[in-house]
């Protein structure tokens, strides 16, 4: 009940709400019980944290000493003569591109096929998840394997096809291993994108298919103009998933690469993590969370902008 | 008989497109079929064979299992413990979770006026902002509180994490059950919280279903929260636990992916067994979010 709000409201507002506004705190405040546990650990755990890295983003601190500087913006115009977190940038706008573009495209695929010609595959639905149900981590192993140059499952089974000059160092030669980490991440979560489109597409309903079949529809005029339409929020939710989920990337490549050959590899989490914890640059690293953070979150608006704008407009 | 002739080729031509793309079809669930099959078969092979076989038939199924492979992971990476760690760190956070955020969405939902609102976009944003963005501060105030290396600490932390999804999907859904019955037991004399027990609770089955398997699956598998709040032996979890192991054993991957398959499938014959809640708990859990 500031005042201050008060002054803020329409005039005719103002004479009545008053006594209103006084009821409806008071019975905010009865259930407290209710919100009270849940604002309590969101508080500490979540906006406190954050609100504090806005801090000392301006500060010099290494996490342990207690004396620290403030800076100013040392940390943030060091960054921008960063040649080093540009690579970074790169990496991982090129890594959240690449996923977003082949794990939706596959899934989107999948999902066609095993909602309309085989239909009744549904056991493929449970078992094209299974990869997701790993951790990133066990998948990073697996993976590491398999691409490993010399005793490595792909290179070996390459061989014995005969097709020896295809073999490559898969995740040590700088053009490719972006690329092998970007095929890792989409062959892991491809299910759960396809999953989010089947949900999509069983909204569909099927008397659209039935009578633009009898008006002679060819099958990609169907699915232009009543598929791709009407599963909007599905494609919606998925770029933005997939965007956000790999713009954040981090165990995989942890696992896998390391950031390696060079800094080829390195993504923006990656390098937070190393900044903090074995540079003990803590208040650089957070500086360059906080670029991160603005980068999703503006990206994830344009894109859900964007998206939104043209599921209506469709 | 011109349009008839016409219509005829027409049809033929449509079912050899049909044909081709039921072919095509069955072509691509294949070709993704065989892709991630043959991964999972190399995890299960490699983890039978001996260092000795691996070396020398890197492709092949192997001659003879090494079930010891799976004894030895589990004693050397001490996968016990790693086991009970994971087991009781998420499903605390799954139940405090639930408990947290259905009570926090009901008045947030229910009750008029503009602080629910306010109250509401406030834990919401927490959707937006990514979490690693206060990693620093919250390591910081986590030893303040010597959180780390506990389990209160890292179940905390999770759940605060998982609250804006779990909230924003209660208040979403309490917002479409009807009043009525509340309204009854209301005049019957029942206090909010035990309405909320008795009657709202129970059906909100459908939600509490999504929030769990989603929370579940991301705490089980989340690797960077116990990377940095969990360093102490004895407190890891799983996959942690067989980073370490990783770090030790480094080129022995018959023990690492011995240890991989321990690891993943508890939560892989859950999938198994649940399919059904599974497939609806992600699809709900992304169209909504």
């Amino acid at each position: 009940m500031e005042p201050g709000s008060l002054v803020m409201m329409p005039l005719e507002k103002r004479q009545r709400r008053p006594s209103q506004w006084g009821i409806r705190l008071r019975q905010l405040w009865t259930h407290s019980f209710f919100w009270l546990p849940a604002l309590v650990i969101f508080t500490i755990f979540v906006i406190y944290p954050i609100v504090g890295s806005l801090y000392y983003s301006l500060t010099d601190w290494d996490g342990l000493a207690p004396n620290l500087q403030m800076v100013g913006l040392a940390n943030f115009r060091q960054l921008i003569s960063d040649r080093s977190v540009f690579t970074d940038l790169r990496n991982t706008l090129l890594f959240a591109t690449g996923v977003m573009i082949l794990q939706n495209g596959v899934a989107l695929l999948l999902a066609l096929i095993l909602d309309g010609p085989l239909r009744r595959l549904t056991f493929l639905r449970v078992f094209f998840l299974i990869p997701a149900m790993l951790s990133p981590l066990a998948i990073g192993y697996i993976w590491s394997y398999i691409y490993s140059p010399q005793f490595g499952f792909l290179n070996a089974l390459l061989g014995h096809l005969g097709l020896a000059t295809w073999q490559q160092d898969w995740l040590g030669n700088p053009r490719l291993v972006l690329w092998s980490l970007v095929f890792t991440n989409s062959w892991e979560f491809m299910g759960f994108s396809m999953v989010v489109f089947l949900a999509g597409l069983q909204a569909v309903p099927a008397e659209l298919y039935e009578a633009a079949r009898v008006d002679g529809s060819s099958v990609w005029q169907r699915f232009r103009y009543i598929t791709f339409p009407l599963i909007a929020p599905a494609v919606t939710v998925n770029v933005v998933l997939t965007l956000i989920g790999s713009m954040k990337i981090f165990d995989l490549i942890f696992v896998m690469t390391n950031g390696g050959p060079g800094d080829a590899s390195e993504s923006l989490a990656l390098r937070i993590y190393k900044e903090a914890f074995t540079l003990n640059h803590f208040g650089y690293a957070t500086a360059v969370g906080i670029v991160m953070a603005l980068l999703i979150l503006t990206l994830s608006i344009i894109n859900l902008h964007f998206l939104r704008a043209r599921e209506e407009e469709l | 008989m011109r349009s008839i002739a016409l219509s005829r080729q027409g049809r033929r031509c449509k079912s050899f497109a049909f044909f081709c793309s039921r072919g095509m079809a069955l072509l691509l669930v294949l070709w993704w079929s065989g892709l991630v099959l043959v991964p999972l078969l190399v995890l299960l092979s490699v983890a039978l064979k001996s260092p000795t076989e691996l070396l020398n038939n890197p492709l092949g199924w192997p001659q003879q299992f090494i079930w010891s492979n799976f004894a030895d992971a589990w004693s050397n990476a001490s996968l016990g413990q790693a086991l009970f760690n994971s087991l009781l760190i998420t499903s605390a956070t799954v139940l405090g979770l639930i408990v947290c955020g259905s009570l926090a969405a009901y008045p947030l939902a229910r009750l008029g006026g503009p602080w629910p609102q306010r109250l509401y976009l406030y834990f919401v944003a927490g959707l937006v902002v990514p979490i690693q963005l206060g990693l620093f501060p919250l390591y910081k105030e986590m030893h303040d509180l010597q959180l780390i290396n506990t389990y209160q600490g890292v179940i905390l932390l999770y759940i605060a994490v998982n609250l804006p999804f779990a909230i924003f999907l209660y208040t979403g859904f309490i917002k479409t059950v009807p009043r009525e019955l509340e309204e009854a037991a209301r005049l019957d004399g029942a206090g909010p919280m035990r309405i909320f027990w008795t009657i709202v609770f129970p059906l909100l089955r459908p939600v509490t279903a999504t929030v769990a398997i989603t929370s579940a699956l991301s705490t089980w598998n989340d690797f960077f929260i116990p990377l940095i709040f969990l360093q102490r032996d004895g407190m890891q979890t799983l996959p942690l636990a067989i980073f370490a192991f990783v770090g030790q054993f480094n080129n022995n991957w018959s023990l690492i992916f011995a240890a991989v398959i321990i690891s993943s499938l508890p939560l892989v014959l859950a999938f198994l067994f649940l399919q059904r809640y599974f497939i609806k708990g992600i699809a709900a859990g992304a169209l909504r979010g």
